[in-house]
């Protein structure tokens, strides 16, 4: 946890509820996620994740609650405008803009972004320099449509870095990644922590989450479940509950 | 470092490629019109530029930013309508035009703020609606003359140069917006709005005030054509200029040329212009019958339209000679 730093919160959620219907999709969460960490949001399917994330990402607007990150109340701000503000986020099902060039994708979040770079020829190093970073500098010239799925993710971490984010929500970023890939995309988050960015990470790979996180909330039925470090997470007999179920015991395992 | 090297590399060969066309359809425009000074042919190419000039306007909001709109007679009318008015006003004709324009850009605005907050197909339809619209308006105006049109009197000889020079200028300027546009950070916003807008905004660009913007310059640059249409033709009627066929040409044009490019619209406009009114003269029942199969085919078979369709061949016959 060498980045870890303990500073003040960068987003705090207080009392987020999302109807959809009469059913309540997210329910009453509040949360922090403090600075320079890795912050990960774990459940089971349909425990909210995504509702919650959209709603944080400007994607959705909020039934309830508040949301202030960075000092700012941005509930229910459209995404345009949290990316001037510092947030920045990815997608689950990557969407680059395909006609283009994995540059000039990067290239835009450095334009639109919190850089105020309008030469185009200094938005071109920029996006190099970010494209470096992630490791698909080689691919600048390449159509964005001919990527893998693992370098796809990465053009979308790019992409969002190019905005100079001091916040990046990524959604699900290792679903459909090999073991290497994750491990590598993993090491990445890590990298973008220690160079100052916050990242807020919904998975629902367990695995993946807890060896890469500094702290961890847990969503069950669209309510928090529960908060803490990877091993306090790890050792809660509420979570083991939530995502293995109670223990079978004898003939009664029918009548539950 | 090696990559910027190369990418520049790669643009400056692009550059000269347009820029010697450019400057030989330059000097043809003007040597052509004063060599033969035949009216009929001077005026046959005063008309296509001033459709190039709407099919470079249309090509920024549809090519650029993917929004198609079947409105623009809205602007091409209200340009000229307003020129008009201006000019029996005894406003210079020239600061007529601009008044055209900033009329145009307005309208635009208020055109944009309702329908952008529509997408693809419905855009498209609530486009067709608000121009018919109009032009019902317009036919039922008094002070305008309403459906038997309004005159322009203006008290000086007509000098046809000048109108085909004022044309000609117009173009140049729509070219030049375009192209700049193209390879700015304006631009590639739009790019990014064509292709998926809430990832453009996911990444800062605000659909809406960015297609509102590229709007207005659009109606701007068709509201100018429509007025410098309007002195030439010292006669304008609503199902003329407002005519739901007018928005119909201004699609029609850089989707012929190419969709999407800078030179594809100059393309469609000439083509467009040079053949239309043969068409119409030849077909006088059918002609719309016409541009509608020709839109079809040239979806059809190569959506990228001409310019589209010779680069396509360009690269096959290099790829053969590589070979």
């Amino acid at each position: 946890m060498a980045g870890a730093k303990n500073s003040g919160p960068i987003l705090k959620v207080v009392g987020l509820t999302r109807y959809f219907g009469g059913l309540a999709a997210v329910k009453d969460v509040t949360f922090d996620v403090p600075a320079s960490h890795i912050f990960g949001i774990i459940g089971p399917n349909g425990a909210g994740k995504t509702t919650l994330f959209s709603m944080i990402a400007g994607a959705l607007k909020p039934s309830e609650g508040k949301i202030v990150a960075l000092g700012k109340e941005t509930t229910g701000e459209p995404s345009h405008r949290l990316v001037k503000i510092g947030i920045a986020r990815t997608h689950q099902i990557v969407r680059p803009f395909r006609a283009l060039t994995v540059l000039e994708n990067v290239q835009i979040g450095v334009y639109f972004g919190r850089k105020r770079i309008t030469n185009a020829a200094a938005a071109r190093d920029a996006a190099l320099d970010v494209l470096r970073s992630v490791g698909i500098d080689n691919l600048a010239h390449q159509s964005s449509s001919i990527l893998s799925v693992g370098q796809q993710k990465r053009l979308e971490i790019a992409r969002a870095l190019a905005t100079d984010p001091e916040l990046l929500l990524c959604d699900e970023i290792c679903g459909g990644l090999t073991h290497s890939e994750t491990g590598a995309m993993l090491q990445l988050l890590r990298k973008i922590r220690d160079a100052g960015t916050t990242v807020m990470y919904v998975e629902h790979d367990v695995k993946a989450i807890t060896s890469v996180c500094d702290r961890i909330m847990v969503l069950n039925y669209g309510r928090k479940l529960a908060e803490g470090t990877p091993e306090e997470i790890q050792r809660d007999p509420a979570v083991i509950e939530a995502y293995l179920g109670t223990r079978a015991t004898g003939g009664n395992r029918d009548q539950r | 470092m090696t990559a910027t090297a190369t990418a520049k590399e790669e643009n400056r060969p692009r550059k000269w490629q347009s820029i010697v066309p450019l400057a030989a359809g330059i000097i043809a425009l003007i040597v052509l019109p004063l060599s033969l000074s035949s009216p009929n042919f001077i005026r046959l190419l005063f008309l296509t530029l001033l459709w190039v000039t709407t099919s470079i306007a249309w090509n920024l909001l549809g090519g650029f930013a993917g929004q198609v709109s079947f409105g623009f007679a809205v602007f091409y009318g209200v340009g000229a309508y307003t020129t008009a008015l201006a000019i029996n006003a005894k406003v210079n004709p020239f600061l007529a035009f601009l008044m055209g324009a900033v009329a145009a850009a307005i309208i635009s605005v208020f055109l944009g703020l309702p329908t952008f907050r529509l997408r693809g197909p419905y855009f498209a339809i609530a486009t067709i609606g608000i121009s018919e619209a109009v032009r019902v308006v317009m036919t039922n105006i008094g002070f305008t003359g309403g459906a038997s049109g309004y005159r322009i009197l203006e008290a000086r000889a007509f000098q046809q140069f000048e109108h085909y020079f004022t044309a000609l200028g117009l173009a140049l300027i729509a070219l030049l917006v375009s192209a700049k546009i193209a390879n700015a950070k304006f631009g590639l916003g739009l790019k990014a709005i064509r292709q998926d807008e809430d990832a453009a905004a996911d990444v800062g660009v605000n659909p809406y005030t960015n297609k509102l913007a590229v709007h207005a310059i659009a109606a701007a640059l068709t509201g100018a054509a429509g007025g410098v249409f309007a002195r030439y033709a010292a006669f304008i009627h609503p199902n003329g200029v407002f005519g739901f066929q007018t928005g119909v040409h201004i699609l029609l044009m850089p989707v012929i040329g190419g969709i999407g490019t800078v030179w594809g619209p100059v393309v469609g406009g000439f083509v467009f212009g040079i053949v239309e009114e043969e068409i119409v003269a030849s077909f006088p029942q059918i002609h719309l019958l016409l541009y509608g199969s020709l839109l079809i085919l040239i979806i059809m078979v190569e959506p990228g339209g001409i310019l589209g369709g010779v680069r396509e061949l360009i690269r096959r016959y290099r790829g053969r000679r590589k070979k």
